[in-house]
């Protein structure tokens, strides 16, 4: 049974439409993420589930209890959701100790006062909060803070979690330890969660399967594995990952392969449902799948090296291919300014 | 299913009727119009009669027609608007100069005087004026020891002119205080980035700090000329020996000249001040919006690097104490001074004639006793309850963006234009008019709503401030953990704004003692207040017990200004 179902969600701010018709369905023990660019609903359509946003049209159910049905005029308010949020900010309430913050939701559901020590507790233990139980929020770090939370929206057992953005106020550095240890804490606790983020990286990392929102629908959606490595748009082949980008003309299209020719230079790759033949064109690569060649050959590009970055663990190297630049990751530095780039057919795609 | 499932969670309590869960929204507002609406509703009823309403009386515009054709009416209401701009044109200038020379220049010592730059503000005009006549009236202390040296007075305070630079000389807080906040929430960086293209330091302030502070000087230049017209105090007092009426003092004595009750004359005259007042309100309110728009274009409030005065220094330290010499020690101090002097004039030596008497004869006096009481009770409790009452409010409209919340914003502006002494006037009208309510006419009662309505704007400026500052994300964080809407009021928002609202209550208290207008016509033995009182009493020439009270008003209010020093309140928003 599916936890959460969205059914053609509209929504919009005056005469400004933020959701155009959003489906998605997030099943018990599912880790969904919801990924877009800033404008692309994706905070707007967490806060319509959790009801603080009012869609004009739509449904919204939570397992089979409808929370929002627009043709109904059914709004259940966002207290009455039982859902439980992470905002991007915590939002721990200042006058409030840890134990407090956390013990509110069970005291709004009368739990007598021996349960909700003993849950409160359990959860404090379970995010290694134990002994921060009295202090108040201005006492704890980000990622306590963080971490309090987590645990204020998961005392009372909601069906779905939600999380707005939960790393992004932390420091780089924390931002991937945390991940690591919330998608741990999510599988280990079965938690059925809705997150977003604009972090690709972190939607990769955390997610059982993506939402890809672009101006208020959705894009694509699939696997993280399905998002990054087959890409049905151009807007997603370029929102995941790093990429190169080829303007060309498709030259032809045949037995699902493209021919892309730009000035002094044709390739060829993988072509996408938008590449049509005579058409114009571009070519989608991402900067790990370009290998730095010896010379001419098949599927090779001339280039001109424009300068080079070292990032550490590897050199990056920016090429001009005619009026389009090329990067590309490469072991050493490199001599001379005439350079071959070789890109492999099967990781090339033709939009 | 999850770990931390233990002991089981009962579900969450089902919602509560719509209806029972909007009583309380919707009391607060049934309550709010009808302690604005009754009052003003009854001014207008009561100008479109012939009579006093409880007199015998026909509907008609009569007292239009009697009020336009006395020669006084139109005299007083040139008066007004020439004060008006009069001290429009002195206090905005001096206002904004003031606010450049403290926020953005290294003007020695001001951190100690920026509360000092508030005290007109703070204390009751009745007070100061009354202040101006016993320093520099024709005996007043410094007159006559200006006569010692110069052989004449050389300066005098009861014509027109005086009466504007006066009324402009004490005005200059509230320009200050919109001037400054606006330079302050300019932040230095987009002055800097103007120093750093090459402009210097004079190109600076009239190419950029002016402009961005424009909206914010226009704004004080339509409140002082509002607040000029509202003038009750000062030329109540000043403008006595030459016979100079302004709108406000002509319908106070229009009782004294006709001799009875007028009470439909003085409702048409109300109405008339409110039809100028209004639409100055309004403006107000899009001008602020206008403040708020430049607000948060702002660069970044971060330090700002002060502007060496150079040489400068010294004419402007020249001329803000100057200012505070004018405005603030020569009538405080004459009122400290002739509060301990009983009889004065020429030829009297201070010290021989100091003296207790007059507060000897205050402290047998039982009505001024109880006036001092009432004042202090309606401060600190009155204030107490007030609050309460704007938060309430506050509340109703707490992020709720319905027609109720702007029907809300309206009503409390309504009692903005209206002034204090008009809606002393029209309470006690309410409760004359209202058999139920005529027991509680002369108790403190009356009193208290009247004060609690003058104030509306100012207090629920006071506590919205403090609201707004309550991150939206708090309240929505316990939405989504199941908390209604009057939970969260209570178990959130209220314990988080508590702090602003006892910074209120002390501001509200400090208000409350310096009000006098609002107490005048409801007056009764048994809820004398000091402010009220003052007027009666100068009235009546009482000189001695005025000025005792004068003095006792201005350490009541001074001491709510050291504790809202002490506990860091804020003295403007």
């Amino acid at each position: 049974m599916s936890e959460l179902t969205v059914e053609n969600l509209h929504l919009a701010y005056g005469d400004n439409p933020i959701l155009k018709g959003v489906d998605m369905k997030l099943e018990r023990g599912e880790v969904v993420s919801l990924l877009g660019p800033s404008g692309s609903g994706k905070t707007t359509l967490l806060r319509a589930v959790a009801g603080l946003e009012v869609p004009s049209q739509g449904r919204i159910l939570i397992g089979d209890k409808v929370v929002f049905d627009g043709s109904r005029g059914v709004d259940v308010p966002a207290e009455g959701r039982n859902l439980g949020l992470v905002f991007q900010s915590y939002a721990l309430w200042p006058h409030k100790t840890v134990f407090d913050n956390v013990a509110y939701g069970l005291k709004l559901r009368h739990a007598n006062r021996g349960d909700i020590g003993e849950r409160v507790r359990s959860a404090l233990e379970q995010l290694s909060l134990g002994p921060l139980a009295q202090r108040l929020p201005h006492q704890l770090s980000g990622g306590q803070q963080q971490r309090v939370a987590l645990a204020r929206a998961l005392v009372y057992n909601p069906p779905v979690i939600l999380l707005d953005e939960p790393l992004s106020n932390l420091d780089a550095k924390l931002r991937e330890e945390a991940r690591a240890w919330l998608r741990e804490l999510i599988v280990r606790l079965q938690l059925s969660a809705l997150c977003v983020t604009h972090d690709q990286a972190e939607a990769l990392a955390i997610s059982d399967r993506i939402l890809l929102l672009n101006g208020g629908r959705i894009e694509q959606q699939g696997t993280p594995q399905e998002m990054y490595s087959s890409p049905q748009t151009l807007f997603t082949a370029d929102f995941m990952g790093s990429n190169n980008r080829l303007p060309g003309r498709v030259a032809e299209v045949r037995d699902g392969m493209a021919l892309l020719e730009g000035h002094g230079w044709r390739l060829r790759g993988t072509a996408k449902p938008s590449a049509a033949p005579g058409g114009e064109g571009v070519g989608m690569i991402r900067l790990e799948n370009i290998r730095i060649a010896e010379g001419p050959g098949e599927n090779r590009l001339p280039a001109k090296l424009s300068t080079s970055m070292y990032l550490g663990d590897r050199w990056e190297h920016l090429f001009h291919v005619g009026e389009a630049r090329v990067r590309a990751y490469g072991n050493a530095q490199l001599a001379g300014d005439s350079h071959w780039l070789e890109v492999p057919p099967q990781a090339l795609w033709v939009f | 299913m999850a770990t931390i499932a233990k002991p089981s969670i009962p579900a969450l309590p089902g919602a509560r009727l719509p209806f029972t869960s909007g009583l309380p929204r919707f009391l607060t507002i049934l309550i709010t119009a009808a302690a604005v609406l009754a009052p003003l509703s009854l001014i207008i009823y009561q100008s479109l009669l012939d009579a006093p309403f409880f007199d015998k009386h026909h509907a008609g515009i009569a007292a239009y027609q009697f009020i336009f054709a006395d020669p006084d009416f139109w005299s007083a209401l040139e008066n007004s608007l020439l004060i008006a701009t009069g001290m429009t044109i002195i206090a905005v200038p001096l206002g904004g100069v003031l606010a450049f020379v403290m926020e953005r220049t290294d003007f020695p010592g001001k951190r100690w005087l920026e509360p000092m730059l508030l005290v007109p503000s703070f204390v009751s005009p009745m007070v100061l004026s009354f202040g101006y006549i016993v320093a520099a009236g024709p005996v007043g202390f410094y007159s006559i020891w200006a006569t010692d040296v110069f052989g004449v007075v050389p300066w005098g305070l009861y014509s027109l002119l005086a009466m504007s630079v006066i009324a402009g000389l004490t005005h200059v807080p509230n320009v200050y205080v919109y001037a400054s906040s606006a330079l302050k929430n300019l932040g230095s960086d987009v002055e800097e980035a103007a120093r750093v293209a090459g402009a210097s330091p004079f190109r600076v302030a009239v190419s950029v700090s002016l402009p961005l502070i424009m909206p914010a000087m226009l704004f004080s230049a339509v409140l002082i000329f509002f607040l000029g017209l509202e003038l009750f105090g000062l030329p109540l007092v000043l403008g006595d020996p030459e016979g100079h009426l302004v709108l406000s003092t002509y319908l106070y004595k229009l009782t004294n000249k006709l001799g009875t009750p007028s009470y439909h004359l003085m409702a048409a005259v109300a109405v008339c001040i409110v039809a100028l007042t209004i639409p100055l309100v309004l403006l107000q309110r899009r001008l602020l919006q206008n403040v708020r728009k430049y607000a948060t274009i702002k660069g970044k409030a971060g330090r700002i690097r002060e502007l060496p005065l150079g040489k400068w220094r010294w004419l402007a330290v020249a001329l803000v104490y100057a200012w505070l010499i004018v405005a603030v020690i020569v009538p405080l101090t004459g009122i400290a001074l002739r509060a301990f002097v009983t009889n004065w004039g020429f030829g009297v030596k201070l010290a021989d004639a100091l003296t207790l008497d007059t507060f000897r004869t205050i402290w047998n006096e039982p009505t001024d006793v109880r006036a001092i009481i009432n004042t202090i009770l309606l401060g600190v409790i009155g204030g107490a309850i007030t609050v309460a009452c704007y938060t309430a409010i506050g509340f109703a409209t707490h992020r709720r963006n319905d027609g109720w919340s702007r029907v809300i914003d309206y009503l409390v502006l309504l009692p903005r234009a209206v002034p204090g002494l008009l809606i002393g006037l029209a309470f006690l009208w309410v409760f004359l008019f209202f058999p139920p309510l005529q027991p509680l006419r002369a108790t403190m009662f009356s009193m208290w709503l009247a004060y609690t309505v003058v104030w509306l704007a100012y207090g629920m400026r006071l506590v919205s401030s403090s609201l707004l500052q309550v991150s939206n994300e708090l309240e929505e964080a316990a939405r989504t953990v199941g908390a209604s809407r009057g939970r969260i009021s209570r178990e959130i928002t209220l314990p988080l704004i508590r702090h602003g609202l006892l910074g209120s209550w002390l501001l509200v208290f400090m208000i409350f003692e310096r009000e006098y207008s609002t107490g005048v016509y409801l007056l009764a033995p048994g809820n004398e207040v000091i402010g009220a009182s003052l007027v009666s009493l100068w009235q009546g020439g009482a000189i001695d017990i005025v000025a005792a009270l004068s003095l006792v008003n201005i350490v009541l209010v001074a001491i709510g200004l050291a504790f809202a020093l002490r506990f860091g309140v804020r003295l403007r928003d």
